[in-house]
């Protein structure tokens, strides 16, 4: 169990970099929902699940969706 | 008997994960990333079922129901952004 959480653990620390480095900013909010999705797994493996469901709920739905719609009214490409 | 076959379903689940991960970073295009991503989602949604099974504790089971509501939800926004409507 201990090698799932490690893996895990790189592959955020992975997708948060590259949220930093895109350019393309759909990308960016791609990869942060990516770094939340991974969050929750790992509050699940620390047996609280209802910590698991605020983060799914808030971090990889509401979180998206208000950032895609902020770049909707700006501009999609960073300079 | 049931640990092997624990195992080997976790191995073929994280092998799953690495490779849709793999799409999301060399992914050219913005849709690429996102298709990558709702495997991940339907993947992790698995692995989720196979960890309360491991845990023997059922309530568990909620947070992989919420989980995939929820990510259909962002990824619908996504793909009405990616087609220009919102």
């Amino acid at each position: 169990m201990i090698i799932v959480v490690s893996l895990l653990i790189i592959l955020m620390l992975i997708s948060a970099i590259a949220a930093l480095i895109f350019k393309d900013l759909i990308s960016a909010v791609i990869a942060a929902c990516m770094v939340s999705l991974i969050a929750s797994i790992l509050f699940y493996f620390l047996h609280a699940p209802d910590v698991a469901m605020a983060e799914a709920s808030i971090g990889a739905a509401l979180v998206t969706v208000i950032f895609i719609i902020a770049i909707r009214r700006t501009k999609r490409h960073e300079e | 008997m049931s640990e092997t076959i624990i195992l080997i379903f976790s191995a073929i689940i994280a092998l799953g994960i690495f490779l849709s991960f793999l799409r999301m970073l060399l992914g050219p295009t913005a849709s690429d990333r996102a298709v990558a991503v709702d495997t991940i989602t339907t993947t992790v949604v698995a692995l989720l079922v196979l960890l309360g099974f491991v845990f023997k504790r059922y309530v568990y089971l909620d947070v992989s129901l919420v989980y995939s509501v929820l990510a259909f939800v962002g990824l619908v926004a996504l793909a009405r952004f990616l087609e220009k409507g919102i």
